[in-house]
């Protein structure tokens, strides 16, 4: 039979957002694969040079629709050390907070839409229920379920409500025999396995050559986690393991996230109850008062420095759902960044599609790829 | 690592190429150097030094020249470090990474359409998240946000 290209996208179930890969196939055989994106480009680095430090933030969760908290913490952290800002114990174990429930709140959605791709429907709504409860929680004190404009520089927004831990400690109670029945209805199925072992593989060496993280990385049986590695926030003070695996294989990089998630509510258990104990301000006193001011457009004359504060350039690096991301924001002394820099993890992991599509079959491609999670919002930006 | 350990290391094999090793919060050092050194330096890097992930680039327009930056990690040392390299504004280039650290190839597409860097010798230079024929380079200071430029999109497979 004769080679072609056919494209999958961007409109097309398996792509979860607006991207298209196209395969070069001889029969069901992929040959070749060449990942095109874009579709989702919304310049948000280009109108973060426009916008005030806080500002930036809005963007951050539009950056990644699944994990909005994560990036916001990202960004913050950076911006913080270019400003030249510290913020106060207790937003960080706030910020610390968030991240594990969005953690939680990502890992199963991407069960959710994972199993789906492989054919399961029942897991899917079990996923959404209790995503739901995760999205409850911070509507609790964010006051929105998708896009948070939580995080500020200096510290965080508001502080929690009082019924919140309490009801977190029930949310926590409630997931974890969940994530039991998750694991009851594929690791448990011999269709599961079948769909998903031996696919997929790449090889922790390769998984470094290009530029593989998170959970893909450690399903090879390399321990990068940079919440170990390079703890920020207050990553040193809690107790929790690296979820690891061994398959370097679709079933491997599931274990890790279930592993994850149980980590995850080890941590925030450790959390919750410093945040108990721990009562204090939320936001670092003596900010510079255009950090609160509104937005206004960049003129005519274009991006003039008005003031003339210390400079400084940031660099924050995070454990993100999907992997390592990063942000480079330099700061020339206005309220505003000079440029900003994102490097998002699911960027990197599509970019090395060839090296764990080829070889394999066209029906192959929907679990592979739901594997990667793929979030499009913070590939494209 | 400390920033006088990399420049031990990368002086003797660099020379006149290695422009400095300063601190960075966060990170082993920051290495400035000349773009023409740009292959011998990645190789030290990632060889003698075991930054063996490259995690990203990225470009900054100074106006009058432009910067390329890189980040690296090992995972023995668990440390970052990062590269800067200047180019002038009218003539842009720098050697590709992608042929030390292959996962350089799409960041390296980015920051050439965004930023305007080009990269010699580098595999698959097309544009990854701006569509072909696509003549402006959006994160230059002379792209204005407010002011819509005019533009013709061609199809990629038509």
């Amino acid at each position: 039979m004769s080679e072609m290209w056919i494209n999958m996208g961007p409109q097309h179930p398996m792509t979860h957002g607006l991207w298209n890969l196209r395969v070069k196939i001889d029969g069901e055989r992929i040959l070749d694969v060449d990942p095109e994106m874009g579709y989702l480009h919304r310049g948000i680095e280009k109108i973060s040079e426009d916008r005030h430090y806080n500002e930036v933030v809005t963007l951050m969760d539009r950056s990644c629709y699944v994990a909005g908290l994560n990036w916001e913490h990202l960004y913050i952290l950076a911006s913080e050390q270019a400003l030249h800002i510290s913020p106060p114990e207790r937003a960080e174990y706030i910020r610390m907070m968030c991240a594990e429930f969005q953690r939680i709140g990502s890992h199963i959605m991407w069960y959710a839409a994972f199993v789906q791709d492989i054919g399961l429907m029942t897991p899917f709504l079990y996923g959404m229920r209790d995503r739901d409860l995760v999205l409850d929680l911070f509507q609790s004190f964010t006051g929105a379920r998708m896009t948070y404009e939580y995080m500020r520089v200096g510290g965080v927004r508001n502080d929690l409500p009082p019924p919140f831990l309490a009801q977190a400690r029930k949310v926590l109670d409630w997931l974890v025999p969940r994530f039991k029945e998750y694991d009851e209805l594929c690791i448990g199925s011999d269709i599961f396995h079948k769909r998903c072992d031996n696919l997929g593989v790449l090889s922790a060496s390769e998984c470094v050559r290009h530029g593989v993280t998170g959970p893909m990385l450690r399903s090879a049986g390399l321990k990068r986690d940079l919440r170990k590695d390079r703890p920020y926030s207050m990553y040193r003070d809690v107790d929790f393991d690296v979820a690891l695996a061994d398959g370097a294989d679709v079933t491997g990089r599931y274990l890790v996230r279930m592993e994850e998630m149980r980590q995850s509510i080890r941590i925030l258990r450790q959390v919750l109850d410093w945040l108990e104990h721990h009562p204090g301000p939320v936001m670092a006193d003596q900010l510079p008062r255009w950090l609160g001011a509104p937005y206004a457009p960049v003129g005519k004359e274009g991006y003039v420095l008005k003031r003339n504060y210390a400079k400084g350039v940031g660099f924050s690096s995070i454990e993100e759902p999907h992997g390592e991301a990063q942000a480079y924001v330099v700061n020339e002394g206005s309220e505003r960044p000079y440029r900003v820099k994102f490097r998002s993890p699911v960027f990197a992991n599509i970019s090395a599609a060839r090296q764990y599509l080829v070889g394999y079959r066209v029906a192959d491609i929907p679990p592979i790829m739901g594997s990667v999670d793929p979030c499009i919002g913070e590939v494209d930006r | 690592m400390q920033p006088d350990d990399l420049a031990r290391t990368l002086s003797p094999k660099l020379g006149d190429l290695l422009l400095g090793v300063e601190p960075f919060e966060g990170m082993a050092g920051r290495v400035r150097f000349r773009r023409e050194g740009a292959l011998d330096l990645f190789r030290v890097v990632r060889d003698d030094l075991s930054f063996t992930h490259l995690s990203m680039v990225g470009g900054v327009d100074w106006v009058d020249h432009r910067e390329v930056f890189y980040v690296a990690w090992s995972d023995s040392l668990r440390q970052y470090l990062l590269l800067s390299t200047d180019v002038p504004a009218e003539d842009p280039r720098v050697e590709s990474a992608s042929s030390v650290w292959p996962s350089a190839n799409w960041h390296e597409r980015e920051t050439w359409e965004l930023v305007g860097v080009s990269f010699d010798h580098h595999p698959d230079l097309r544009h990854l998240l701006t569509p072909d024929g696509y003549a402006f380079h959006p994160l230059l200071r002379s792209f204005k946000l407010h002011e819509p430029e005019e533009l013709e999109v061609k199809s990629r497979h038509v």
